[in-house]
């Protein structure tokens, strides 16, 4: 092994490296940002979940659970009567609620157990089992205190509970499928428009359709279309697969998921050719995934909800695409959400601009570097 | 089919471009009448790509004026009537000659794929896909991609760089027949050793147009026997 010969592909590399400041940039950059945002995201500091408490107890324990409650660092919990708590949970306002009964304190005093009802939304895995945890410290910490002051003894704690979508049987498939599959379509018909729409400028190919009567336009839509039938065909396996073979939980009508795939391929198709205009070779469209991929893997919703993130990052979750479509999949799959509901609309509505911007802000920039 | 009131099928007048430091064209004024084969020599990095993808409306920032077929450029819709051949030969490796082709017979209106194909003499391997051919073929596919359309002006950027001496009198053949039948050509070269085929020259370095005329003008305003040496002489006079 001569190291001469050796050292010369090091070398080379790093002068490629010196001339290639983008590259350094993600090579650098890209990491912090991403981790800032995952602390960001894991730290908290956001909305926590809220949870209702319906306290008819006319006792001391009822009143000592929901002190504890309020106290919790896992949930905003807050008083509310029985029919509110029912409007919140089913708003989405409330991540879930407990009753305590009218006659909590006497029955735990006659050795009952502790079995207040909580009733979860059950549409948000990390809400859910905020909930459970917090209610069951709670009881814990409101029973002992009594207990220490004497006249009962610590009960057995059997609270009853209750889910408003899906059930106790939804795994974590269940509730992280739906959005997954989004991220999934959306990324991997990214990665595939934008390296062949890149071709199409390295293999000079392109410079032969602008300098025919192709309006940018036609470019833009004629490549749209062509990607969009194999992206369509893809959503459509990937979202048969998960509903048959991995046997995902879904509560809606399974076209109108289609729709909501549809669309966000439709808008990865054309985000995928716009940004290949402003790459200039394959190597540099594959290093937009992580400056605009990964953050939108991150902040849509699926690894933590929009709204527990700190009020500024929700802005910019706010304007990511992925976020409307995993918002709509969660409430189509696991709430039977359909196009009556505002929020369907309103997802749909959104990722149908995207794409029509897309479409008008890549052949607006298609010009761009073609040579 | 002549546009009222312009006997010119290429007409740029004082065409200026700057890419940061290096000033590609500079006042570069040319009038091709039709059916004219025009040869732009000159060394690389002359300028020739340049004022050829000027003549097209490709490139932003252009000063001066390009008219062509009687259209200021840039315009989208007589590029339908114009064929136009890239230096390196850009087509799509994994179709086939014929759907290569087909594809830019299509994007221009419409075109005779088979009189094309049998232009090149590659009617036999139609059905190859373009990876599997050889460097002179996908030259001449090129070409064939290029003039599918039956374009009234062609330009050519360098067709006929690292094809063999008997391949290129065949596409010499071809574009004189073409001129013949009214096309008029712009074809770039570096090579002294064309442009005797060409109706007129036009000798360009550093973006300017050095000289202007057929080959015999030129030898003589050199006063020179070989076009290689009236370029040299003609280049020392303009610096
Ligand atoms: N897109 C571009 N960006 C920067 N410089 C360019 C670009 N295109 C051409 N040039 C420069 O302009 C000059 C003329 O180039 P070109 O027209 O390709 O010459 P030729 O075709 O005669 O070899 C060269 O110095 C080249 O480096
Ligand atoms: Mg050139």
């Amino acid at each position: 092994m001569s190291w001469r010969r050796t050292l010369a592909i090091t070398a080379r590399l790093l002068a490629q490296f010196r001339h290639d400041h983008r590259t350094l940039a993600i090579l650098f950059a890209a990491p912090l940002v991403i981790l800032g945002i995952f602390a960001l995201l894991l730290g908290g500091g956001g909305d926590l979940p809220g949870v209702g408490v319906v306290n008819a107890d006319a006792g001391p324990l009822g009143s000592a659970i929901v002190r504890q409650l309020e106290a919790s660092e896992f949930v905003d919990a807050r008083i509310v009567d029985t029919t509110k708590a029912e409007e919140q949970l089913t708003s989405g306002e409330l991540a879930a609620y407990v009753v305590l009964p009218t006659d909590l304190t006497a029955s735990v005093m006659h050795g009952a157990a502790l079995d207040p009802e909580i009733h979860l939304r059950g549409t948000e895995p990390s809400a859910s089992a905020a909930t459970l945890r917090s209610v069951q410290q709670a009881m814990v910490a409101a029973a002992s205190e009594l207990a220490a002051l004497g006249g009962l003894t610590v009960p057995e704690l059997a609270p009853v509970v209750s889910y408003r979508y899906g059930g106790a049987d939804l795994d974590s498939l269940d509730l992280l499928g739906g959005p997954f599959v989004g991220l999934l379509v959306f990324f991997i018909v990214y990665l595939v428009t934008s390296v062949s729409f890149l071709r199409e400028r390295s293999l000079g190919t392109l410079e032969r359709l602008m300098a025919s009567p192709l309006r940018r336009t036609e470019i833009v839509v004629g490549y749209s279309l062509g990607f969009s039938v194999v992206a369509l065909l893809q959503a459509a396996e990937i979202l048969l697969f998960s509903l048959w073979i991995l046997d995902l939980y879904n509560a809606g009508n399974v076209l109108l998921i289609f729709l909501v795939e549809a669309l966000l391929v439709l808008g990865a198709v054309n985000l995928g050719i716009f940004l290949s205009t402003f790459a200039r070779s394959e190597f540099q469209a594959v290093q937009f995934i992580p400056v605009v991929i990964s953050p939108q893997i991150l902040l849509s919703g699926v690894i933590v909800p929009v709204s527990a993130e700190p009020s500024w990052l929700q802005v910019v979750s706010n304007v990511m695409p992925l976020t409307y479509a995993v918002d709509a999949l969660r409430a189509i799959m696991l709430e039977g959400a359909n196009l009556a509901s505002d929020v369907i609309l309103r997802d749909v509505a959104v990722l149908a601009g995207f794409t029509v911007l897309m479409v008008v802000a890549a052949a607006a920039t298609l010009r761009r570097r073609v040579a | 089919m002549t546009d009222a009131g312009t006997a010119f099928a290429v007409d740029v007048t004082d065409a200026r471009k700057r890419f940061g430091a290096i000033q590609a064209l500079d006042g570069i004024t040319l009038r091709v009448p039709r059916g004219q084969v025009y040869g732009l020599l000159g060394p690389n990095g002359s300028g020739k790509t340049t004022l050829i993808r000027t003549i097209l409306g490709l490139v932003d920032g252009v000063e001066g004026e390009v008219t062509l077929l009687g259209t200021r450029m840039p315009d989208r819709e007589v590029l339908a009537r114009i064929g136009y051949m890239t230096q390196a030969a850009a087509l799509y490796g994994d179709l086939t000659a014929e759907e290569n082709v087909r594809f830019f017979a299509r994007i221009h209106g419409g075109g005779d794929v088979d009189a094309a194909l049998r232009f090149v003499e590659l009617e036999d391997r139609r059905s190859a896909v373009v990876a599997t051919l050889s460097g002179g073929m996908r030259t001449r596919l090129s070409l064939a991609c290029a003039l599918v359309h039956q374009p009234e002006v062609l330009l050519l950027d360098e067709p006929t760089v690292g094809v063999d001496p008997q391949l290129r009198v065949q596409l010499w053949n071809g574009f004189r027949a073409m001129a013949a039948g009214g096309t008029t050509i712009i074809i770039s070269s570096h090579v002294m050793d064309e442009a005797e085929r060409c109706d007129r020259l036009g000798l360009i370095r550093a973006g300017r147009l050095l000289a202007e005329g057929s080959a015999a003008d030129l030898l003589a305003l050199a006063g020179a026997d070989r076009l290689e040496n009236a370029f040299l002489t003609l280049a020392e006079g303009s610096s």
